[in-house]
C-alpha cells in the first residue's frame, strides 16, 4: 500500500497529482480493483443447423403468442375496473386508448378456453374443470360419469337450439312457474358469472376485433341474460368501449 | 427441483405462454401439489382466471393433476419435464424435418402447438391440409374454405387417390393452378412419425405425475387376489414385479411397433433417393407428370418408399390422441450426438456407416435409460443395446457411399476377386462393380467386409462407439450406451475444466480421475508438474469446485503438519453442479433476452402491431428494419447459446 508518492522516495512530494500523466492510467493512490479485469469470452456464430433450431423455436413461440392460450397478468388500462391494482398501475402516459392503437397487438388476461375450434378430450380434464372447457355443461345436472357423456353430446348443438332453449326459459319465466326451484338457481348462478365474463372481458382493451375473435364465445356466455343485447354493446359501442364503463 | 431449475421452467412458460401460466406454475412449485381453493389462495388468481389458465395448462400438459378417490379433491402439481422440453422444441421439429422432412416437421410443430390432439382435429386444420401452405391471409382463406369444402367431400378417397392425383395433376386443367397446395399426406406422415416413436398415444396416466402414477398401481397391485396369497419377502418381490408391469402397461403409449414394417419404420428416408440415382429415377418421372417442375422438391421432401403404399392407404384411428414423445425424441438427439462424436475422430464415411448402425439400434430402443436418475460413477453396469446384423447395415448404407477409398486393400477377400482371372487387372482400382451383375454377390460380401472394418475402426479406444459379438451367423454390431453417456459427460466436464483452467488443470484431472485420491507429492511426480504451477492450479480449481480436498489426519489433534492431504476427483458431484450451473446460466439468457426485449419494448410493439407485420418492408423505415433485423439476430444467438447449454444439460442429465 503506497499512501504518497513520497513514501517510495524517488519521486518528488505531490508528483502523482500532476496533470500530464498518460491517459486512461491510474494513479498511485487509485484504490485496487475490486474485480481483476478479465476476458469476456464471445459466443461462436451460430451454425446452420442451430440457426435452423433457434428459427423453428421462435416460430413455434410465435404461434403460441398468436394462439388462445398467451395470456399476460394485468394489462392495466382506463378501463380497469375503479379501485382495482390494475388501475392504479395505469401507465397515464401510454395507456390511454388512441386511435393508432387500434392495431396494437392486443393481450389476453385470461386464455381463452372454449369455443376456439378446438376439442378437447374431456376425460382427460378432472371434473372440476369441465365447465371451463364446455360453458354449457351442468355440474349438477349428474353425479355419474355415464351420465356426462350425454352432457358431452349436448353441446354439440348449434346456437340455434340455445335460443330456442333460452326463448323456452324466457316463457317459463313469464309464465311465473316457480316450480322447478333448483333449475332457477342455476340459471341465476348462470347469469351471474355472464355477468362477471361481461366485466373480464373488457379488460382487454379490444376495440373492433371483439366480435371477431369472440364471436361465438359471446353469444355463448350471454346464453340466459336476453335483454342485455338490446343495449347493443358489443356493435356499435365498441368505439369507446373501454371508456363506458367509466362512466356508470 | 432445484431453485435454478424452478426459475428456468418458469421462465420458459412465460417466454412461451406467459405470465398467467407462469404465476400458476411457480405457485405449484412452490408448494408442491394443491388442491383448488389453495392453490387460489396462493396464486392470488381470480377463479376464472384458475379455471382457464389450468385448462390450458393440462392441455400442454404442464400440469398434472389427480383426483383422490378417497376425499373426491382435485390436486394439481407442476410438470417441470414439460416445461424444460419446452427449450426443446426447436431440436426437436429440426431433428424431424431432417429425418422425415417439412411436411413432417409442420405436422410436429403442429402437436406441439396443440399439446395433444387426437387425428380427428388434425385432419380438419387449414395448415396441414397442403404440403406448401405460406398463404394464410384473409383472402386466401376464403378459397381455402372453399376447397376445403370440396376436399371433405373426397376425404375418404383423398388418401387412396393421393397417389393417383399427383401422377394426373399435369393433364388435369383444375389442379393445374393448385399445385403449390398439394393435398398433403398427413395420414402417412402420422404414422411415419408413429411408427419411428416419435409421437405416442395419450394415456390418462400421462395426465397424473409419476408418484400417483406409481401409487396407483401399487393399490392395484396389492389388491390382486393372487398376491394376496403370498407371504413376507415373496410378496414384497411379487408386488414390485407386479407394480411395475401394471404401471408399464397405464403409461405405455407406445405406437412404434404397431407401425413398423419388417422392423424399419415407415417414411425412412432412403440413402440412395438423394444419391445419385437421383437424377436416373426422378427426372424422368417429373416428365411424365408434366410441365410442372414443383414436383420435384416436393417428392424429395416426402420419399415414402413405393414398396409401402400398399400400407400408408389404411388412416390411422381416428380417435387416437396423440402427444409428442419426449423420451425417444432424447434417444434421437443422444445418436445424434455420437455421430457428431463420431465425425470428430473418424472419416466421413465412417461416421455414417455409424450412424446407418445407430438409426437401426433407435427403432428398437425406446428411451435413454431405465432408471430415472443417472447412478452414480462406477455403481453403473454396461447396458448394450439389441445388436445388429452387418448385412442389416449393408443395405441400409447409401450404395454410392464410398467405403473403399480410405480403407486399406482388403487382403483377404482378395483371393476370391482373383479366381475370375484378369477382371482385377482390367478394372484397375475396385471401383466399377455395378454394372456387372455376376459380381453382385462378391459386391454385398466385400461391402459387408468393409463395413465391418469401418466398425472396428469405431471400437478402437478411446471412445469405444461400437462394439461387436461373434455369433455363429456372423458378426452383430451393438453400441453401450451407458458407457457412452459416461464418456459424454466426462468430455463435457473435461471442455470445461480445459477451457476455464488451462490445460495443465486438464492433466492434472485426467490423473486425478484414473488414479483416484491422491497426495500433493504423488500428485506431482505422476503429472510431472511443478509444485508451484500444480498448486496453484489445484487451488484454482478446488474454487470452481472441480477437485476437492481430503484430510485424513493421523493423531487425534488434527495438526496440519500430522495430517495428510488427499486432493480428489468426484465426477459425480462435480456433474450436478455443473447442472445447477447450467441451468442458472440458461434462465440468466433467458433473463437477458427479456432484458433486452424490454429496452427496446417500444420498438418492437411497433413492430408487432397488425398492420406492421408481415408487411415490414411496407411500413417500417430503412433504419428500422435493420435495427429489427439486428435484434433478430441478437435474440437468435441468445437463444442459440441457450439451446447449447440445453445440449450440456441433455449430457448430464438425459442420456
Amino acid at each position: 500500500m503506497s499512501r504518497f508518492g513520497a513514501k517510495k522516495g524517488n519521486r518528488a512530494p505531490g508528483a502523482e497529482f500532476t496533470w500530464d500523466t498518460d491517459p486512461g492510467g491510474v494513479p498511485d493512490t487509485a484504490p485496487t480493483p475490486l474485480y481483476p479485469a478479465y476476458v469476456v469470452p464471445f459466443a461462436r456464430k451460430l451454425s446452420e443447423k442451430e440457426q435452423s433450431e433457434v428459427n423453428y423455436y421462435r416460430h413455434l413461440r410465435e404461434r403460441f403468442h398468436e394462439g388462445p392460450y398467451y395470456s399476460v397478468l394485468d394489462t392495466s388500462s382506463s378501463s380497469a375496473k375503479k379501485g382495482s391494482a390494475a388501475r392504479a398501475n395505469f401507465d397515464a402516459f401510454h395507456g390511454m386508448p388512441s386511435y393508432s392503437g387500434r392495431y396494437q397487438k392486443k393481450r389476453r388476461t385470461l386464455p381463452k378456453v372454449a369455443n376456439i375450434g378446438r376439442e378437447y378430450e374431456t376425460r382427460y380434464f378432472p371434473r372440476e374443470l369441465w365447465q371451463t372447457i364446455m360453458p354449457n355443461f351442468r355440474p349438477n345436472a349428474s353425479i355419474d360419469g355415464y351420465h356426462m357423456q350425454n352432457a358431452a353430446i349436448g353441446i354439440k348443438r348449434g346456437f340455434e337450439d340455445d335460443e330456442d332453449e333460452e326463448d323456452e326459459a324466457a316463457k317459463r319465466r313469464a309464465t311465473g312457474g316457480d316450480e322447478d326451484d333448483g333449475e332457477g338457481d342455476v340459471d341465476e348462478g348462470e347469469l351471474l358469472e355472464g355477468d362477471e365474463e361481461a366485466e373480464e372481458e373488457i379488460v382487454d382493451d379490444d376495440f373492433e376485433d371483439d366480435e371477431d375473435d369472440m364471436g361465438g364465445d359471446y353469444n355463448a356466455e350471454q346464453y340466459f341474460d336476453g335483454g342485455d343485447d338490446e343495449f347493443g354493446d358489443d356493435g356499435f359501442g365498441d368505439g369507446g368501449g373501454g371508456g363506458d364503463e367509466d362512466t356508470y | 427441483m432445484s431453485q435454478y431449475a424452478a426459475e428456468l421452467c418458469a421462465l420458459l412458460i412465460e417466454d412461451q405462454f406467459g405470465e398467467l401460466f407462469a404465476r400458476i406454475f411457480t405457485t405449484l412449485q412452490r408448494y408442491e401439489r394443491l388442491p383448488l381453493p389453495r392453490l387460489k389462495f396462493y396464486s392470488r388468481l381470480t377463479d376464472r382466471q384458475l379455471h382457464h389458465g389450468l385448462v390450458a395448462m393440462i392441455q400442454h400438459h404442464l400440469v398434472y393433476h389427480f383426483t383422490s378417490l378417497e376425499d373426491g379433491n382435485t390436486y394439481y402439481a407442476a410438470n417441470p419435464q414439460a416445461a424444460y422440453y419446452l427449450v426443446r422444441s426447436g431440436k426437436i421439429i429440426q431433428l424431424v424435418e431432417s429425418r422425415l422432412g417439412e411436411y413432417a416437421a409442420r405436422v410436429m410443430e403442429t402437436i406441439l402447438y396443440l399439446g395433444h390432439a387426437p387425428i380427428t382435429h388434425l385432419e380438419t386444420l387449414p395448415d396441414l391440409r397442403y404440403l406448401k401452405s405460406e398463404t394464410t391471409n384473409g383472402v386466401v382463406k376464403d378459397e381455402e374454405q372453399e376447397e376445403q369444402q370440396v376436399e371433405e367431400q373426397e376425404e375418404e378417397a383423398q388418401d387412396f387417390d393421393q397417389q393417383a392425383e399427383e401422377e394426373t395433376n399435369g393433364t388435369n386443367g383444375n389442379h393445374a393452378e393448385e399445385v403449390h397446395q398439394k393435398p398433403a399426406p398427413l395420414h402417412s406422415t402420422l404414422k411415419a412419425l408413429a411408427s419411428h416413436g416419435y409421437i405416442l398415444r395419450v394415456k390418462d396416466a400421462h395426465f397424473q405425475s409419476p408418484e400417483d402414477n406409481y401409487i396407483e398401481a401399487h393399490k392395484a397391485a396389492s389388491n390382486r387376489s393372487d398376491i394376496k396369497l403370498l407371504k413376507g419377502k415373496r410378496l414384497t418381490e411379487e408386488l414390485l414385479l407386479k407394480t411395475e408391469e401394471i404401471l408399464r402397461e397405464r403409461t405405455d403409449g407406445d405406437l412404434s411397433e404397431a407401425w413398423m414394417v419388417n422392423g424399419m419404420p415407415r417414411g425412412v428416408k432412403r440413402k440412395f433417393a438423394n444419391g445419385t440415382s437421383e437424377s436416373a429415377s426422378k427426372w424422368p418421372q417429373t416428365d411424365q407428370n408434366g410441365a410442372n417442375g414443383n414436383h420435384a422438391d416436393e417428392d424429395e421432401e416426402n420419399d415414402w418408399s413405393e414398396d409401402e403404399d400398399g400400407f400408408d392407404n389404411i388412416p390411422m384411428e381416428p380417435g387416437l390422441v396423440l402427444r409428442v414423445n419426449y423420451e425417444k425424441l432424447d434417444v434421437a438427439l443422444r445418436n445424434a450426438r455420437f455421430v457428431e462424436m463420431a465425425e470428430h475422430n473418424a472419416l466421413p464415411a465412417t461416421a455414417e456407416v455409424y450412424e446407418t448402425l445407430l438409426r437401426r439400434i433407435e427403432y428398437v430402443t425406446k428411451r435413454c435409460r431405465d432408471t430415472t436418475e443417472i447412478p452414480r460413477e462406477g455403481e453403473e453396469g454396461e447396458q448394450f443395446s439389441l445388436p445388429i446384423e452387418t448385412y442389416k447395415i449393408v443395405n441400409d448404407v447409401d450404395p454410392t457411399l464410398d467405403l473403399s477409398s480410405c480403407m486399406g486393400p482388403l487382403h483377404p477377400a482378395s483371393e476370391p476377386l482373383n479366381r475370375r482371372g484378369k477382371r482385377p487387372l482390367e478394372n484397375g482400382v475396385n471401383g466399377d462393380h455395378h454394372d456387372d451383375e455376376e459380381d453382385n454377390a462378391d459386391n454385398e460380401i466385400s461391402r459387408a467386409y468393409e463395413i465391418n472394418q469401418h466398425l472396428q475402426l469405431l471400437e478402437q479406444a478411446p471412445h469405444n462407439l461400437a462394439s461387436h459379438v461373434r455369433l455363429s451367423d456372423g458378426i452383430k454390431w451393438r453400441v453401450g450406451f451407458r458407457g457412452l453417456a459416461r464418456k459424454l459427460r466426462h468430455l463435457e466436464l473435461e471442455r470445461l475444466v480445459e477451457m476455464r483452467y488451462g490445460d495443465v488443470a486438464l492433466r492434472v484431472l485426467r490423473v486425478l480421475h484414473a488414479k483416484g485420491k491422491l497426495d500433493e507429492k504423488r500428485l506431482q511426480e505422476i503429472s510431472l508438474l511443478p509444485f508451484k504451477d500444480l498448486r496453484q492450479t489445484l487451488a484454482s480449481m478446488q474454487t470452481g469446485g472441480f477437485v476437492d480436498l481430503q484430510e485424513v489426519p493421523k493423531d487425534a489433534q488434527r495438526q496440519p503438519s500430522k495430517t495428510i492431504f488427499l486432493w480428489y476427483f468426484d465426477p459425480d458431484r462435480v456433474c450436478s453442479s455443473v447442472l445447477e450451473d447450467t441451468y442458472k446460466a440458461m434462465s440468466r439468457t433467458l433473463q437477458r433476452i427479456k432484458f433486452e426485449r424490454n429496452l427496446r419494448r417500444d420498438f418492437l410493439d411497433k413492430t408487432e402491431r397488425s398492420d406492421v407485420k408481415g408487411n415490414e418492408e411496407k411500413w417500417l423505415s430503412e433504419g428500422e428494419l435493420e435495427q429489427l433485423q439486428r435484434w433478430r439476430d441478437m435474440e437468435a444467438i441468445l437463444l442459440g447459446v441457450v439451446s447449447r447449454l440445453d445440449d450440456m444439460v441433455a449430457v448430464f442429465r438425459d442420456f
